[in-house]
């Protein structure tokens, strides 16, 4: 069960056998059935979140529209980070979009984990590096690549996505009106041009 | 140009001072003790301090001057950052992945930095007293910050942006041409002209 997390925690950081112990004592397992929110906006995150099982979009709210800012799968850590990092309201809502299933780890047992070794506080730093950079990719993404492009970056990157993803849900991460994003739906299965189409 | 520590305004290390104390409590002496990881560079006027396609090799905070980061899309420059005193500037991902940066640093004034090198952060993290506590921190500064622009650009309205900006930042107007604050608001220029003559805004 926990063999997800030890893969996305081994490219950060070395861990032995004690230390995977010492963080499987202080995470929580927990379920959410689909479209079950995690997080509203105004509450706090008191958590951050492995994603064992499942797909959650983070978004918030203009007027009567969500505005996905994160699609968040299989094997990787997610949360309201900059809630959890200030104890601010959240600006974002967390749902499911499949059933789910977590690990969750309260900031309390993080800073634990951070004052007992110097090997978490550099799992931190790394950490907070990796959403650093999975969020400044996708600023820049949105603004340096075509709509074009942006749909087929997303497919060459998250083939497995491509059915799982409620098309008007993409549309809003990769910024498309899903009118225009509806007559570039051919782009999401015409693999032999995706493949001959982009270049970086 | 580096510069001799020796030869550095005090008031500039003032801005490193208050920059780190917000993360970590430290002394003079423990401030001191970073001295020796980093260079203190300076930079003429409309310089180019990184290029599309480089690798960034520091982490730099502004002490004196202004820079900008920006990023081509077809023809036109996009401005993501308007870096002042006490502000932190790079190409965080060509930074941090060590890849070929996508975006473009240029001073608009001439600058003043203090830049640690990619190896010597290194270093630091290793060496330095809870170097590592003091990097994550830096690096939440920057999500918070970056998260907080993100939300500007999607969820305000052309005229919050405006009037926020123009009001947490009245000595800006001065500083930057109006070209390049409406690239960073993502206003279009005859707008940020009407919305500064609406809101009576004095240049």
């Amino acid at each position: 069960m926990f063999d997800g997390l030890k893969l996305f925690l081994d490219q950060f950081v070395k861990l032995s056998e004690a230390d995977y112990a010492q963080l499987k004592e202080r995470i929580i397992v927990k379920q959410y059935l689909k479209k079950e929110i995690m997080i509203k906006a105004g509450e706090t995150e008191q958590h951050l979140y492995f994603v064992a099982k499942g797909l959650i979009r983070q978004y918030f709210n203009v007027g009567k529209e969500d505005v996905i800012i994160d699609i968040i799968s299989e094997g990787t850590i997610t949360g309201s980070v900059t809630s959890f990092l200030t104890g601010a309201p959240s600006r974002y809502f967390m749902e499911t979009m499949e059933p789910v299933t977590v690990f969750a780890l309260s900031k309390q047992n993080l800073e634990e984990l951070y004052l007992s070794h110097n090997k978490w506080e550099r799992f931190g730093r790394i950490l907070t590096a990796h959403f650093f950079l999975e969020q400044e990719r996708h600023i820049l993404d949105n603004i340096r690549l075509s709509m074009k492009e942006r749909v087929i970056n997303f497919v060459k990157e998250n083939p497995d996505l491509v059915l799982r993803v409620p098309q008007k849900h993409l549309a809003s991460y990769l910024d498309i009106k899903p009118e225009t994003f509806s007559r570039m739906k051919h782009l999401l299965f015409d693999s032999k041009r995706n493949k001959a189409g982009i270049e970086n | 140009m580096n510069l001799d520590f020796k030869n550095i305004n005090p008031s500039h290390l003032a801005y490193a001072y208050s920059y780190l104390h917000r993360f970590m409590p430290m002394s003079q002496e423990e401030l001191a003790g970073l001295i020796p990881y980093c260079e203190f560079r300076e930079f003429n006027k409309k310089e180019i301090i990184v290029n599309a396609g480089e690798i960034d090799q520091y982490l730099n905070l502004v002490v004196k001057g202004l820079v900008r980061k920006y990023i081509k899309v077809k023809k036109n420059d996009k401005i993501l950052q308007l870096a002042t005193e006490g502000h932190v500037v790079h190409s965080e991902i060509s930074f941090l992945t060590r890849t070929p940066s996508l975006v473009i640093l240029q001073t608009m004034e001439p600058t003043v930095m203090i830049s640690l090198r990619f190896d010597k952060m290194e270093e630091a993290l290793e060496k330095y007293p809870h170097g590592e506590r003091l990097g994550r921190m830096i690096l939440s500064n920057m999500y918070i910050k970056k998260d907080e622009r993100r939300y500007t650009w999607m969820a305000k309205s052309v005229r919050e942006r405006f009037l926020d900006y123009v009001t947490q930042h009245p000595h800006m107007l001065q500083r930057v041409p109006q070209k390049y604050l409406a690239s960073y608001l993502n206003i279009k220029p005859e707008t940020f002209s009407r919305l500064k003559h609406l809101c009576k805004i004095k240049n």
